[in-house]
């Protein structure tokens, strides 16, 4: 065997240079670029997005409650390697000699925060601090505090009962969301001062966060040994707020696994088909061998080593591939990584080097068998010819070897199923359609054009070999179909989220007198009529399981709640479970975020007991919701029916849209200065960003698995060349003309592409619906441009190919080319 | 007789070895060390150069100066001009005088021809059987050659007849 090895290696460049090895390094290469720059991408982006979920917390982890929280957690902490902080935040009314604003206080402790950069500036810009917390007695505020109160630098303010010298500015700080979100400026104050305010008392609105950072493994056993916590304690981690990173950047990582997926079975595909066209050629090599006294384990030995040495040439170009490939679309996806990317790990290295191995180990392994035991008698037989019976046995090997290593790669055995179910469906009906038509084809007796019918006769006298191309042809089409589908409807679908009317404004704390005025102001200005929606501030006090007589709080976060009341259902909601309420229902009714609902464990028809104006109230959970957020109309976790929420005291809030460049809602804060307007421009120009470069990204990938189905496609019409072409130049031999060639093998090819084709656009309509509905959770329509399409570049590529792949036989003498075969 | 194949009935005796009582591998092992081969539609390997093509036995033996011994039967057979050029580039009697260099190059005792000129034109093949004999001679080997041929024939010192699978 080691004279194998070394014959492989003496002879390698030569061989591979031929051109009987190029389509199966080609197929390697893309499955490894594929499985790589996902695997790349993957890696990257997980990391950066935990990265990104951290800096939202502020911490790796955090106890957030509304009560003071147990001083025994830090301690715990600090005993488990971990770096600590704290924070406590409220509402308070910030003083000054002329006006006051009601400010959300943040108070922090000297190592806020863990996670995440804040920004505190001085009154000029400059950069003064990262970290901490202000001196004892000092304040850092957001600059809408400095302009609302016309605060200078080391001007003097009181929170409660303390006085506080300003002696910064902030410009970021991470866990904005920990606060009462949006609605007011935030100032920070050194956690020390918070009992020289004295402002937090019995029943004042705050957060105690406690916050945890260090490796995944202290914080694994911190979590431990908390063991059961109080309930009014909330444990949020990293993890929890992967969510908020945007549905179209999660939409995007699983089509690139779809993608990756569809590239490495199309791939396997390609290889099976020039490992066919490959071993059934080298089986003259390997007989002559055999002749010249090789033995078994020699050619064996040159098989494995020439093997071995595709496998590591090809997979080192499949991972630069697959790394300038992933550096694109971390470009492209720019927009939405505001991280500084870590580097890539070496997972995806060793990743692309299986991936090689099994897919030559599907498509090549049972080919050693046959080439080993070759019998040396062949040479003076002529027979160089593989038994097709021994194909099916060599393709069933293939395809269970496949899902194996897809299984443990993808660790999606419902996707995997479904694309099993669907490719032996395909297959089988492929099949079919192939035998029938090579029946009809045999018993039909053709009276028109001599090369059509020569054509016809070839698919049948192929017999199987017509059936494989059929299949093959098909499902590269198949899955081709299905991705080019998928993406152009998950980017429009991610366009559709910003029509050209979405508000770039909101506006808060409307009051019922100044309604008329703001409509009148922005119809006259800028054309628009808004629709109020009532807010009224409440909260979430117990919950109470339908039937029992218990209310309890067990589960329920102490919640600010922003309440509203509807008669009929937001635009931008869609009830999840339950049922909306009639307009005229008398009974006091809520509908619910269907996530909130399920955090905190709430069921239809529980009783859930609120207070909002001075005032307590109960009402049933009739309804469960899925919101839109990205519609950017004012959305509510909490809904109440007409006769629950008409008589609360409330105030309104709408979204505007005003043309950028106006100065309307300048004038509009000074004409209705008590009003809160909410700019939303940069958020917007976030997402669009976000759109496009996750669109970008999908083309970048989709791009690569269109070559991987090109590549199948070649390789399938090329797998009988040799055949057609021996019976090219008999017939050329025997008197026919060019036309007639020409026509015999355009019959030929598109038939088969038709049949194809035709297959592969039904059970791309049925693999594209399983898909939209179970993983993208998208409607499905069939795109009959995108199928339309589809089905005739397939025919047409099929055509040409297979005329291109039998076009040098056309134009060369019939001698030369059946000496030289 | 060659040991490429075994018999369905009797035995064959190789250079003094019952071949029919040896497994593939054995009778491989024979074939390396003393047998050489030329066939009728040649079996050059098209993505492998003349040389490389003689090599070829040498190199399944494991022969560390292969690449002389070959370039010294490329030079017997008169193509060592040749040696870079692939099995493709050639014409009918070249090739055919590759494969004869390539079945010489390990010294066979015994040299198997099956139709050596069947594929060949009459100028070819004139100058390939020139080469055969002129080739047997000079390694002092013996010819097995089989033809249709009777010209070809009647230049050889020992003719048997098969028709139906009997000898006459």
């Amino acid at each position: 065997m080691i004279k194998g090895f070394r014959y492989a290696l003496n002879k390698f460049w030569s061989e591979a240079l031929s051109g009987d090895l190029l389509i199966l390094s080609l197929s390697i290469v893309l499955a490894v670029t594929s499985i790589s720059s996902v695997s790349f991408l993957g890696d990257r982006l997980q990391t950066s997005m935990k990265l990104q979920a951290s800096s939202i917390l502020g911490a790796d982890l955090v106890l957030r409650s509304a009560s003071a929280i147990d001083p025994n957690y830090l301690e715990l902490g600090v005993a488990n390697n971990l770096d600590t902080a704290e924070t406590i935040t409220f509402l308070s009314m910030i003083i000054t000699d002329e006006d006051n604003l009601l400010t959300s206080i943040k108070t922090t402790s000297e190592s806020y925060p863990l996670k995440g950069e804040l920004i505190i500036a001085d009154f000029d810009g400059s950069l003064i601090q990262n970290s901490g917390s202000p001196p004892s007695g000092s304040v850092w505020i957001e600059p809408k505090i400095a302009e609302t109160l016309s605060i200078n630098n080391l001007s003097e303010i009181s929170i409660g009962n303390k006085t506080f010298k300003v002696v910064g500015i902030i410009k970021d700080f991470p866990d904005r969301n920990s606060s009462f979100v949006g609605f007011y400026p935030i100032a920070i104050v050194n956690i020390n001062d918070v009992s020289d305010m004295g402002v937090i008392q019995t029943g004042s609105r705050v957060i105690y966060r406690n916050m945890f950072s260090g490796s995944k493994r202290n914080l694994d056993n911190f979590v431990n040994d908390i063991g059961e916590m109080p309930a009014d304690i909330r444990l949020q981690q990293a993890d929890d707020v992967g969510d908020e990173l945007g549905e179209a950047l999660r939409e995007s990582v699983t089509f690139f696994n779809l993608a990756s997926l569809f590239t490495v079975i199309i791939s396997v595909i390609s290889a099976m088909m020039a490992v066919r066209r490959y071993a059934s050629r080298n089986l003259l090599h390997a007989s002559l061998m055999k002749v010249f006294g090789a033995s078994k384990l020699f050619i064996l030995g040159h098989q494995i080593m020439q093997l071995l040495l595709i496998i590591i040439f090809a997979t080192l170009f499949g991972l630069l591939c697959g790394y300038a490939l992933q550096s694109l679309i971390i470009s492209a996806l720019q927009g939405i990584l505001t991280n500084e990317l870590p580097a890539p790990s070496f997972k995806p290295v060793i990743l692309g080097f299986i991936t090689s191995i099994f897919v030559v180990l599907a498509t090549a392994s049972p080919y050693l068998k046959i080439l080993s035991q070759t019998e040396p008698i062949r040479i003076l037989r002529n027979d160089f010819s593989i038994n097709i019976s021994n194909n099916l046995i060599i393709y069933l090997v293939a395809l269970v070897t496949m899902f194996i290593f897809l299984g443990i790669l993808f660790q999606d055995i419902k996707l995997l199923s479904y694309i099993l179910l669907v490719l032996i469906f395909v297959t089988a009906a492929l099949f079919a359609i192939g035998k029938t038509l090579i029946y009809l084809l045999g018993s039909i007796k053709f009276s028109s054009g001599i090369g059509w019918k020569i054509g016809l006769k070839n698919i049948v006298n192929r017999g199987n070999e017509s059936i494989l191309q059929i299949i093959i042809f098909g499902l590269s089409l198949l899955f081709l179909i299905v991705l080019a589908e998928t993406r152009t409807d998950l980017i429009d679908s991610w366009s559709e989220t910003l029509e050209e009317d979405t508000p770039n404004y909101f506006l808060f704390n409307i009051q019922e007198y100044d309604l008329v005025n703001v409509t009148s102001y922005l119809l006259e200005t800028a054309n628009f009529s808004p629709s109020y929606t009532p807010l009224i501030r409440g909260r979430l006090l117990s919950a109470k399981r339908a039937g029992s007589d218990e209310f309890s709080s067990e589960n329920l976060m102490e919640r600010e709640a922003n309440l509203t009341w509807q008669e009929s259902l937001p635009k931008s909601n869609k009830i999840s479970k339950g049922e909306w309420w009639n307009e005229e229902s008398l009974e006091a009714e809520v509908s619910i975020d269907a996530e909130v609902a399920d955090s905190m464990n709430l069921e239809i028809g529980d009783e859930l007991l609120f207070s909002a104006g001075g005032s307590k109230f109960s009402a049933t959970v009739t309804s469960f919701r899925e919101i839109e957020w990205e519609s950017f109309s004012p959305n509510f976790f909490f809904i109440l029916s007409p006769s629950a929420g008409q008589k609360l005291p409330n105030s309104y809030i709408t979204s505007i849209k005003i043309s950028e460049q106006s100065d309307i809602m300048n004038l509009f804060t000074q004409r209705f200065p008590t009003i809160t307007a909410v700019d939303l421009a940069a958020v917007i120009q976030q997402i669009r960003n976000t759109v496009s470069s996750a669109s970008l990204a999908v083309q970048y990938i989709f791009l690569l698995t269109l070559i991987a189905g090109i590549l199948a496609l070649v390789a399938s019409v090329f797998s009988n060349r040799d055949q057609r072409t021996k019976e090219t130049a008999i017939m050329h031999a025997i008197g026919a003309n060019r036309l007639i060639i020409f026509q015999s093998a355009a019959a030929e090819f598109f038939i088969l592409g038709i049949l194809s084709g035709f297959t592969a656009i039904i059970f791309a309509i049925v693999l594209s619906s399983i898909i939209f509905s179970q993983f993208l959770d998208l409607q499905y329509s069939p795109n009959l441009l995108i199928l339309g399409l589809s089905f005739a570049i397939g025919v047409i590529f099929i055509f040409i190919s297979g005329i291109l792949s039998i076009r040098k036989t056309i134009y060369t003498s019939p001698i030369i080319t059946l000496r030289d075969s | 007789m060659a040991g490429l194949d075994i018999p369905t009935k009797g035995s064959v005796k190789l250079l003094g070895s019952n071949i029919t009582l040896m497994n593939e591998d054995q009778r491989a092992q024979i074939r390396a060390k003393d047998v050489g081969f030329v066939f009728q539609s040649f079996h050059l390997m098209p993505r492998l150069s003349a040389l490389d093509n003689v090599m070829l036995p040498l190199e399944i033996a494991g022969d560390p100066d292969a690449i002389e011994k070959s370039q010294i039967a490329l030079d017997q057979v008169g193509l060592s001009s040749r040696a870079k050029n692939f099995a493709t580039q050639l014409s009918g009697g070249e090739k055919q005088r590759v494969a004869i260099a390539r079945a010489i190059v390990n010294k066979p005792k015994i040299l198997f021809a099956d139709e050596p000129t069947g594929n060949l034109d009459q100028k070819s093949s004139n100058a390939v059987t020139d080469l055969l004999f002129s080739i047997n001679e000079l390694i002092n080997t013996t010819l097995v050659l089989v033809t249709h041929d009777l010209l070809l024939a009647e230049k050889c010192k020992d003719l048997y007849e098969l028709s139906d699978g009997s000898l006459l």
